[in-house]
């Protein structure tokens, strides 16, 4: 065949088969490099740095624990083994025989079990085989059942000779472990002994990165086993909402965060904190005594942390709340709540910036964003930055390739903001134990009011009054050029005032920020607003005459406000000592408690207002409107004089003398035109305008201004019933995306304070900036003037607005399951609708209700002129009593002694209820019994009050009836013995109560006058009384005489008695019961407030009723 | 340097549409170019049309970025001429094209927009869009030229040679797996896949963006309403693309490359997939921000830029602007110039058969001849309506609000 001519390649084979081999080459690189960055993943660096870490630390413990070591007793437990052995070799002849006999022994009893088990399975076979045999009818069914029971007699034999066998192989078994039972125990006594290293050893071995733990982590390997793998934890309760469904979260935060819940990798200050906190715990012995021996252990291992060389850096950080947070036996453990249910964050995420982790600061987001670019080196290089350590550095340096998320709809909150995440789930609360910031943030929003002006519809901060008071009666109270200047700046005339600043404000007349033009524009408009608003004020304002009190003296009544409790919501001074300088300085709301904030300030009084409408106020202050939060201290009319006299000193009379612009009539006319023609045309208004006089405009005007800036929302005022808050609603703002802030142009200024504040491009940086300097975000914005932004300046601290913030951003839309919810059960409801009047009526301005509270304390020098901690009330009240306590206090004078007063505060009988109810509820006692009735019987009385003098409770205690007119008199020796009157106790305290309280006083109420007659035992537990022993004293022998016939003469039970202090207690309670008076008068129907003074004849005409009607809307 | 990207970005965010419209003009050039023919009584007419438009930029100030970008792609073909098919000239503008895009990059907008790991492909699309287009047209230069003295084209020389199927076919295509394996792996490791946090339907991202081989149907729903941009118009687009080899019957150029045997043929093709659907996708990834508002390639995406929407139909045109008078009450009256307008436009066919494309209507016959040119006016009313909205702000063509039928 003639050979084919040769086709000629389209390409060189050559060159082919060299590309070939270079792209082969090339994929085989790069499939490295897939593998490379598939494995390198930046979590598993931290986990290996973490085993690092754990390594250093468990050798360290290693080295402690073998100095520790018992170097003599290990040797002679060493000797002690080779002894034995020694031993055994020596009688090797008999142990061999032993050994042999149990071997011999084991074959026999493998035989014999075997037997059996094969016997009693063919036995039940068999049992089939009869049974069916009878159910078919068939012939050799009697056949089949002899066989059966053959067997069974078989099977029988059998295990009894099992059981046989079984004895004497037991028999050899103890016959060899003689032997070696002595070597045996040496050992495991050394085992004993090494117990703390060999563990130490075996952590060891699971913590380095060699052998085993190298392979299972080998790249390609890795899928089988790897002991780097993210983990995670599966919370049920908390759920994320992807559209349509609800699924739960699942945190991989601890897959970085690897020593969250162990402790031992704590910061060098946590460490020192908590250490501080342990020390002192152990110090007051409140850690039992089990558990000392561990706690010790942890201050050393937490010294070991504070003197360690290097500090421990996040993310291997110990969470610093071990005891609330994440600990296993804490409230919150993590297998239930992970992280992202307090923190939030992207629950799933293990990169750490897609975690939604938010910066705190620009210095913070600027180090974490040191970003790597797309196609930079660094990013080309990372698995040789791995590789090599390189990570490390970068670690320091704390670049970790952060980036803002807009889309991540829970970004963790700040650092500052963190018990924002408490919110979600403590809502139904008043108080969140444990969580001060928490708790006191929110009182902080009821007391500034933010819910007034902002909807906020959760149960914490709904059902509360306006924070401002009654403007119906303005005129009554006050004049026009006063309410000007107030309206115009409130912080001129007091420094703590919490009415916010409305005007004048940065967007509109700050320098900087406004040109001068436009300015000068802003000021005139400003004033037409200020001058309207106080015009409609005065003109919708109610015109009664108040008829002035009596002459007063304002000696006394300087005295009266400082002693009868005005100073528990109140403060009279402006002026204050700067903790820093020194130097006397205006006075800011932070520098008083909370409590003390709830009343105004007191400095300028007689300026603001006038002789007249203080007297009836202060007597009344119920008859000027009715949802006053001032309760009546029930002055006398000469009380109430003298009060009024002593206001009437703290003027301020420069304050009225600052100058105050005129109004211009065409900002006035400009400004109203601009409603006008919301509805009419340019030229209607224009005609409507020429109608109107200017006060008629101004009064117009200061409707529309009043709806513009929301003074209706804190305060009632005639024509704006109903209306709607004024600001957005904050329900849900947390959650609100950050697309919808508008951030403006400002990026950073100088607040009030002088402090440089930064506004980061996040939505708690955005709230505090808000709240702090509510104008900022109008900074070179270009709007008309109606369109700029008016929320008030309310002069917030910045811990003032750090708190407000955490509010605002913990206000979030979060799903929890509802059993996650704290205080959800009925008798919880209960308690926190009572916590609410107590927080609603400022209580703890005097009383400590819950533990916390009485800012009057720092009024008052002398602790036993405080009023009373009511932390045991619901124990220890009586609810009838209390009921009629609290809707008239003078039903009962209980600690006369007292110069502060409780107040009546007409409460409705729904309120004083919910205020029983919670009391009782928290004291776990029935609101309701009948121990009142209860008549102890004579002896137990007689034997009482025998206890009564020998613990001589008469010294302080008066047991002398009070006058039974009610109300009681109280007598004289009442006065001056500041201990309550015992035979009140019958009204008024719970029947069990009084023993327990006589028992353990000082741990009811830490500090109390009332001794402790009944010491606890450490030993046992119990209480040692003091009687035990003193009986038998001769100091006591008239006693002992007077006590030996109520237990019949034997001074064994008498004896017995007397050292039983829970008997002697009840007895002392029966004894206090029985001199008990058991009437009181009724309160009187209380919640409806007197009648106000009615005005004869208006002084001033009412305003004209032509001006509205016709104009709004 | 700022002066320039301003005057870019102003460039591209004004006249996008006078680029498509320059477009058409630069093809027609085109094919008198390669014939030669600019110095010709057509080439006069087209220099003419340029100056008509420069003249118009006086009054109606974006026609002058529309006569500058006419007379620079015009006279750039025109100096280039044949040489354009060289390939030390195709290398230059390659070299220089992307010399453009990655000194661009240097700008932090630029970088923002390009470097997005989505927007990386789309990037590398524009170039290889390119150069296989300038290397389909030199091939057919070449070949043309060959026929042109008499002679056959390249790949006829070679259609009779036999070739192996190993190694000349599938060693090659292996060598291209492994090739592109190793692409694609590289890839997927420098460039981070584009994954978001779960999809909210109350929160969506801005600009909403269609997948990116969508996004010239997006750009369309600019221009005209939904029933259109999102029905009828797709519908003809894969309608058209099935109808093309019945339509098309031309027998010459099959199996080689050439323009001179097919100009209208490649040039509507290059004109509807190049100018009008790669052209919208690369408009809707790199100049399409925040709002689905127009930013030039170096503008910061602000999503606060605001557009005046003040944008009218013809009626309002028609009535109130040019005639003085209130709208009529009755929408066909008010519509009549819209509709007649509409109705000219697709009765166009018939006349074009008897005027200046008598030619295609012999060769083609009547039916192919309707459809095929059906087909172009269709595709020709998006660059039509988007010119008159740049322009003159028009809204709709025909607007009956009554109906709910617009155009």
């Amino acid at each position: 065949m003639k050979p084919q001519e040769p086709i000629p390649h389209n390409y060189t084979m050559r060159s082919l088969n060299w590309i070939f081999l270079w792209s082969s080459v090339a994929l085989l690189a790069v499939t490295v490099l897939m593998v490379g960055y598939d494995y390198i993943r930046g979590w598993k660096w931290f986990q290996r740095e973490f085993l690092r870490m754990q390594q250093e630390r468990i050798e360290s413990d290693l080295q402690a624990a073998e100095q520790d070591q018992n170097k003599t007793q290990l040797a002679a437990l060493d000797t002690q083994v080779r002894q034995n052995e020694v031993d055994i070799a020596r009688h090797r002849a008999a142990y061999v025989l032993a050994q042999k006999d149990l071997d011999s022994w084991e074959g026999e009893h493998y035989k014999a079990d075997e037997d059996y088990r094969f016997a009693k399975a063919n036995l039940d076979a068999q049992r089939y085989n009869a049974e069916t045999s009878i159910v078919q009818k068939r012939a050799d069914a009697a056949a089949q059942q002899a066989e059966y029971k053959r067997q069974e007699t078989h099977v029988n034999d059998l295990q009894l000779n099992l059981q046989e066998v079984t004895r004497k192989r037991d028999a050899a078994k103890a016959r060899v472990d003689a032997w070696l039972k002595k070597i045996k125990d040496a050992e495991d006594k050394k085992k004993e002994l090494m117990a703390e290293i060999d563990l130490l050893n075996k952590q060891l071995e699971t913590v380095k990165l060699a052998g085993g733990t190298l392979v299972l982590n080998f790249p390609m390997l890795d899928f089988i086993n790897p002991t780097f793998k993210v983990d995670q934890v599966v919370i049920p309760d908390m759920f994320m909402d992807v559209n349509y469904m609800h699924v739960p979260r699942v945190d991989r935060c601890m897959t970085c965060h690897r020593a969250i819940d162990r402790p031992g990798f704590e910061s060098k200050k946590e460490a020192a904190r908590l250490a501080a906190e342990l020390q002192q715990k152990l110090d007051t012995f409140q850690i039992v005594a089990e558990k000392r021996k561990d706690a010790e252990d942890r201050i050393k291992q937490l010294k070991r942390i504070q003197e360690a060389e290097l500090d421990t850096l996040n993310p291997w950080r110990t969470h610093p709340k071990l005891d609330t947070f994440v600990g296993s036996a804490s409230p919150h453990p993590l297998l239930e709540f992970g992280c992202t249910s307090c923190h939030r964050g992207m629950d799933r995420a293990t990169e750490f910036g897609r975690a939604g982790h938010v910066p705190p600061n620009h210095t913070m987001e600027a180090r974490w964003s040191g970003n790597w670019g797309v196609f930079s080196w660094g990013n080309m290089l990372r698995p040789w930055r791995y590789l090599t350590g390189a990570a490390e550095v970068d670690n320091q340096r704390r670049t970790w390739g952060w980036e803002e998320n807009e889309f991540n709809e829970s970004p963790m909150f700040p650092r500052q903001y963190y018990e924002a995440g408490c919110i979600k789930c403590h809502a139904g609360q008043i108080g969140v134990d444990q969580g001060e910031k928490i708790t006191k943030a929110e009182a902080t929003v009821e007391l500034y009011g933010c819910y007034a002006c902002h909807k906020i519809n959760n149960w914490r901060f709904t059902d509360l009054r306006k924070p401002g008071p009654d403007l119906n009666g303005i005129a009554e109270k006050t004049t026009p050029e006063w309410a000007i200047r107030w309206i115009s700046e409130p912080h001129n005339f007091r420094s703590t005032t919490r009415m916010p600043s409305f005007f004048y404000q940065r967007n509109m007349v700050d320098p900087h920020v406004v040109p001068a033009a436009e300015r000068a524009q802003n000021i005139k408009y400003q004033d037409a607003e200020v001058h309207s608003i106080v015009a409609y004020l005065f003109a919708k304002s109610t015109h009664r005459v108040w008829q002035p009190g009596p002459a007063g003296d304002a000696g006394r009544g300087k005295q009266l406000v400082e002693s009868i409790g005005c100073m528990g919501c109140h403060v009279d001074t402006e002026q204050v000592k700067d903790e820093k300088s020194g130097a006397m300085r205006l006075a800011k709301r932070d520098d008083f408690p909370l409590e003390r904030n709830y009343g105004f300030n007191l400095t300028g009084v007689g300026t603001k207002t006038h002789a007249a409408w203080i007297y009836n106020w202060i007597k009344n202050p119920k008859a000027y409107y009715a949802d006053a939060p001032m309760p009546s201290l029930r002055l006398t009319d000469q009380e109430a004089a003298d009060i009024t006299a002593f206001l009437l000193t703290l003027q301020k009379p420069q304050f009225l003398q600052t100058p105050v612009r005129n109004v211009d009539p065409r900002a006035v006319h400009d400004l109203a035109k601009g409603y006008l023609i919301n509805t009419l045309t340019d030229r209607d208004a224009e005609a409507k305008l020429r109608s109107m006089p200017l006060n008629e405009q101004l009064v117009y005007l200061g409707q529309r201004s009043i709806e513009k800036y929301g003074c209706y929302s804190c305060h009632n005022i005639n024509g704006f019933e109903g209306l709607k808050p004024i600001g957005t609603e904050l329900t849900t703002e947390g959650s609100k995306a950050l697309h919808l802030f508008d951030f403006g142009f400002a990026h950073d200024y100088v607040a009030e304070d002088g402090k440089h504040e930064e506004i980061l491009h996040n939505v708690p940086s955005w709230v505090y900036n808000k709240v702090r300097n509510p104008r900022i975000y109008d900074d070179t914005r270009t709007k008309s003037y109606n369109d700029k932004l008016k929320m008030p300046n309310f002069h917030l601290s910045e811990d003032e607005a750090r708190r407000i913030t955490t509010i605002v951003v913990g206000l979030t839309k979060d799903m929890v399951s509802p059993n996650r919810l704290a205080a959800q059960d009925p008798h919880m409801r209960l308690i926190e609708e009572g916590r609410k009047r107590v927080s609603q009526h400022n209580c703890r301005a005097c009383h400590v209700v819950d533990g916390r509270g009485r800012a009057i304390a720092s009024t008052i020098a002398d602790t036993n002129f405080l009023p009373p901690d009511l932390s045991p009330e619901g124990a220890r009240a009586q609810s009838a009593f209390l009921f009629n306590f609290l809707k008239d206090p003078t039903v009962m004078k209980i600690r006369p002694w007292l110069s502060v007063r409780m107040p009546t505060f007409h409460f409705t009988d729904a309120e004083a209820n919910q205020l029983v109810t919670y009391f009782a509820e928290e004291g776990k006692g029935d609101p309701f019994d009948t121990t009142r009735g209860m008549q102890p019987s004579p002896q137990n009385v007689e034997i009482g009050r025998q206890v009564f003098t020998m613990l001589r409770c008469a010294q302080c205690h008066v047991t002398t009836p009070v006058n039974p007119e009610n109300p009681p008199v109280p007598n004289v020796a009442d006065t001056t013995s500041l201990a309550p009157n015992l035979t009140l106790a019958r009204l008024r305290l719970r029947h069990e109560w009084i023993p327990d309280w006589v028992r353990r006083p000082n741990e009811m109420i830490p500090g109390t006058r009332m001794p402790t007659n009944f010491p606890h035992d450490a030993a046992s537990g119990g209480f040692i009384s003091p009687l035990a022993n003193a009986i038998d004293t001769p100091a006591f022998a008239q006693y002992k005489a007077a006590l030996l016939p109520q237990f019949g003469n034997d001074p064994v039970r008498l004896k017995k008695t007397m050292g039983d202090a829970v008997a002697l207690t009840d007895y002392l309670r029966d004894y206090i019961w029985s001199i008990g008076i058991t009437q009181m008068r009724a309160a009187g129907t209380g919640g409806a407030a007197p009648p106000a003074v009615l005005p004869t004849q208006p002084s001033l005409p009412p305003a004209k009723p032509s001006v509205n009607a016709a104009l709004r809307r | 340097m700022t002066f320039i990207k301003d005057f870019i970005n102003v460039l591209s965010a004004s006249s996008i549409s006078f680029l498509l419209l320059s477009f058409v003009f630069a093809f027609i050039v085109f094919f008198n170019l390669l014939d030669g023919k600019l110095k010709s009584k057509g080439g006069y007419a087209f220099i003419g049309l340029g100056v008509v438009i420069v003249l118009a930029g006086l009054v109606i100030r974006p026609l002058l970025y529309l006569g500058v970008a006419y007379f620079l792609i015009m006279f750039g073909l025109a100096t280039l001429g044949g040489r354009l098919w060289d390939s030390r000239v195709g290398l230059r503008l390659l070299i220089g094209g992307a010399a453009a895009f990655f000194l661009s990059m240097l700008d932090p907008n630029f970088y923002l927009i390009a470097a997005k790991p989505d927007n990386v492909p789309i990037g590398a699309m524009i170039f290889l869009l390119g150069i296989f287009t300038w290397i389909a047209l030199r091939k057919a230069y070449l070949n043309d030229k060959q026929i042109a003295i008499g002679g056959i084209p390249w790949e006829k020389t070679e259609s009779d040679e036999k070739l192996f199927t190993w190694p000349d076919l599938v060693y090659t295509e292996m060598l291209c797996m492994i090739l592109l394996t190793i692409v694609m792996v590289l890839w997927s490791i420098v460039l981070r896949a584009p994954l978001e946090e779960a999809a909210n339907p109350t929160s969506s991202p801005n600009p909403a963006k269609a997948p990116w081989y969508f996004l010239g149907l997006q750009e369309m729903l600019v221009y005209f309403d939904p029933w259109l941009a999102g029905v009828v118009l797709p519908t003809l687009i894969i309608v058209g693309l099935m109808a093309i080899p019945y339509i098309d019957t031309n027998p010459r150029g099959n199996g080689y490359y050439s323009f001179r045997e097919r100009k209208w043929e490649i040039g509507i093709f290059l004109y509807g997939f190049v100018v009008l659907w790669s052209f919208l996708i690369i408009t809707g990834t790199f100049l399409r921000g925040p709002n689905w508002n127009f930013f030039g390639p170096y503008e910061y995406w602000d999503p606060n830029k605001l557009v005046p929407l003040v944008n009218v139909d013809l009626s309002e045109i028609i009535w109130v602007r040019t005639l003085h008078m209130p709208l009529p009450k009755l929408w066909f009256i008010r519509e009549i110039f819209g509709i007649g307008l509409v109705l000219a436009y697709v009765s166009l066919p018939p006349v074009m058969a008897r005027g200046p494309f008598r030619r295609f209507y012999l060769k083609m016959g009547a039916p192919r001849f309707y459809v095929g040119s059906m087909l172009f006016l269709i595709m020709m009313a998006l660059p039509i309506k988007m010119v008159l909205r740049w322009l003159f702000n028009l809204k709709y063509i025909v607007h009956i609000q009554e109906i709910f039928f617009n155009i």
